[in-house]
């Protein structure tokens, strides 16, 4: 059943269990439309699987999860990319044996632009992101940093791109390309209104990049409002000093 | 984006060179015997089925082994409507395209969700089905004594004519894989191989793909089967052995799986070997399984990777060469 909210994205009690693991326990959690959230949390507190649940990868046990309205956690995941959902992997996951530039059209292709028209996107957006140069270099040929970069920069050939997931983009990455990254990042949500969920471990980044950061802790939300706030709610502290 | 200009000449020199091969194999006829006529031939029947297999398992990833089931398939198909019900030859092999295709849609929708091993043994399971199939129903198919099958032409031109029509099979096979990699579709198969989970979060359906690239590999499979069965003019359950299957796997893993022509270069080099080493008998099959498992862990991109390599060595040599003077 759909949902009036006005919130881009809303997820409901929801709750995922592997066996007797309860991973994301009874999560609600609204994302409005225009802003990057940031979203911490120790290791194990549901994070990932809270993306993935987002979009399609896992079916939640219960609860469910809205997107401008209407519900999508029963649809596969290349029905939510559709919706205009995309997100990047915690390792970064390219076709390897394709091209940068071909890695770029995919996304395109499957929303039906020409072959023309995408190129032309992919053209601009991987010189901003100063990919330009290996356009034509096999993708499994990247560093860590431009793999993480390419796959970010990937995610944006799909218009509209309403709702980006990025997980840990920035780990691993040299600090040259997360200033870009960091800029693209920016860039699309200002200039084509796209909304971020970022999932990182690096506090400066996302104080830099977010505006709302939303904290878990064993598959909970146990606090959520500025990087000011949530570093001084004695749950937050606890949890990441393991009280 | 712009091709490259050293991108555009390496296409140009595959184009002259395919068209250079392509001329010498059209003049073939007027230098070669029948015996080598007939060779080349039953090669090129090979090329079809290779290459309408690496688009299924090298290209989309999905390792069937039923691809000598489906040319049996079309083969029975239309050599039984043609003796039974006196279709024409042409409707016979239109029908085998329909009822492989439709065979090749039924196991696709039943397997391709499989992983690999699965798919593979589920895939061998539904060959070895239809061969026994084939044995059993001796009333209709004539079982292993063999189905006499209607020949396509007749005649003293006979050979030749069935060479040119086979080379055109070939050709017309390697064009649509070639049509198919350009196309979006081209790019959704190499996706899907890539990383399944990824191709479905960049919107791909990627059962749907896996299924349409499994129907055109089974339907150009049948077709090959029936224009086979028409030009040799007996059909047997031997066609559907497992040997059949393995020789197809050999032939696109010595010329190049992934590649256009590395299938094409397997199944005329292993045709012409198996030809020239008949009197070896089955010995032939222990040599080139010994040939498969060394390039596998060697040389897993096979005759073109080595090819492939070899032009990559020389441009480098060149571009150091340049940067030294």
């Amino acid at each position: 059943m759909d949902k009036q909210n006005d919130s881009l994205l809303h997820t409901e009690n929801l709750t995922k269990d592997f066996g007797k693991l309860r991973a994301v326990d009874n999560l609600s959690l609204s994302l409005e439309e225009g802003e990057i959230r940031g979203l911490i949390g120790p290791n194990g507190s549901g994070k990932t699987t809270f993306m993935n649940l987002i979009t399609g990868v896992y079916k939640p046990t219960s609860g469910g999860v809205y997107f401008s309205g209407r519900r999508i956690d029963r649809l596969s995941p290349e029905s939510i990319t559709h919706q205009g959902i995309m997100r990047t992997f915690q390792v970064a996951r390219l076709f390897g044996d394709m091209t940068v530039l071909e890695n770029m059209l995919i996304p395109a292709f499957t929303q039906g632009t020409s072959k023309r028209e995408a190129s032309h996107r992919a053209k601009e957006l991987l010189d901003f992101s100063l990919l330009g140069r290996l356009s034509n270099e096999p993708a499994r040929n990247l560093s860590g940093g431009q793999c993480m970069l390419l796959q970010i920069v990937r995610g944006f050939m799909r218009q509209p791109l309403r709702l980006y997931l990025l997980d840990e983009p920035f780990a691993g990455v040299h600090p040259t390309i997360k200033d870009v990254m960091i800029e693209t990042i920016q860039k699309m949500n200002r200039e084509e209104g796209v909304t971020f969920l970022v999932v990182s471990h690096e506090l400066t980044v996302v104080r830099r990049l977010c505006t709302r950061i939303s904290v878990l802790h064993g598959g909970r939300l146990i606090a959520e409002g500025t990087m000011k706030e949530v570093a001084n709610d004695p749950r937050v502290i606890d949890s990441y000093l393991g009280g | 984006m712009k091709k490259t200009s050293e991108a555009r000449i390496s296409e140009l020199k595959w184009y002259f060179l395919s068209l250079a091969v392509l001329l010498v194999v059209w003049l073939l006829p007027f230098w070669t015997g029948q015996y080598y006529l007939q060779v080349f031939t039953i090669a090129f029947y090979y090329v079809v089925l290779a290459s309408s297999w690496n688009l299924i398992a090298g290209y989309t990833g999905q390792f069937s082994l039923a691809h000598h089931a489906f040319a049996a398939i079309g083969g029975y198909t239309s050599a039984l409507l043609v003796t039974h019900s006196g279709f024409p030859i042409w409707m016979g092999i239109l029908a085998a395209l329909l009822s492989s295709t439709l065979m090749g849609f039924i196991l696709g929708v039943l397997c391709l969700r499989m992983r690999a091993i699965y798919l593979a043994i589920a895939t061998w399971a539904f060959a070895e089905s239809v061969r026994i199939f084939i044995s059993m129903t001796y009333e209709i198919t004539r079982g292993d004594l063999g189905l006499a099958v209607p020949k396509i032409f007749l005649g003293e031109g006979r050979g030749v004519a069935c060479y040119y029509l086979f080379l055109g099979l070939a050709v017309v096979t390697v064009l649509v894989i070639i049509i198919i990699n350009h196309s979006k579709m081209g790019y959704y198969i190499r996706a899907i191989r890539n990383d399944e989970m990824v191709a479905r979060v960049m919107g791909i359906n990627t059962t749907r793909w896996k299924i349409f690239a499994f129907i055109i590999s089974s339907g150009i499979a049948g077709i090959a089967g029936a224009f086979y069965g028409h030009y040799n003019g007996l059909l047997t359950p031997v066609m559907v052995d497992f040997n059949e299957m393995a020789f197809i796997v050999i032939m696109v893993v010595i010329g190049g799986i992934r590649s256009i022509a590395g299938p094409v270069i397997g199944a005329i080099f292993i045709e012409i070997l198996t030809e020239t080493f008949r009197e070896f008998g089955e010995i032939r099959m222990v040599v080139f399984a010994l040939a498969v498992i060394v390039i596998a862990r060697l040389y897993n991109e096979g005759a073109m990777g080595a090819v492939r390599r070899f032009a990559q060595g020389i441009s480098r040599r060149k571009q150091a060469r340049e940067g030294l003077t």
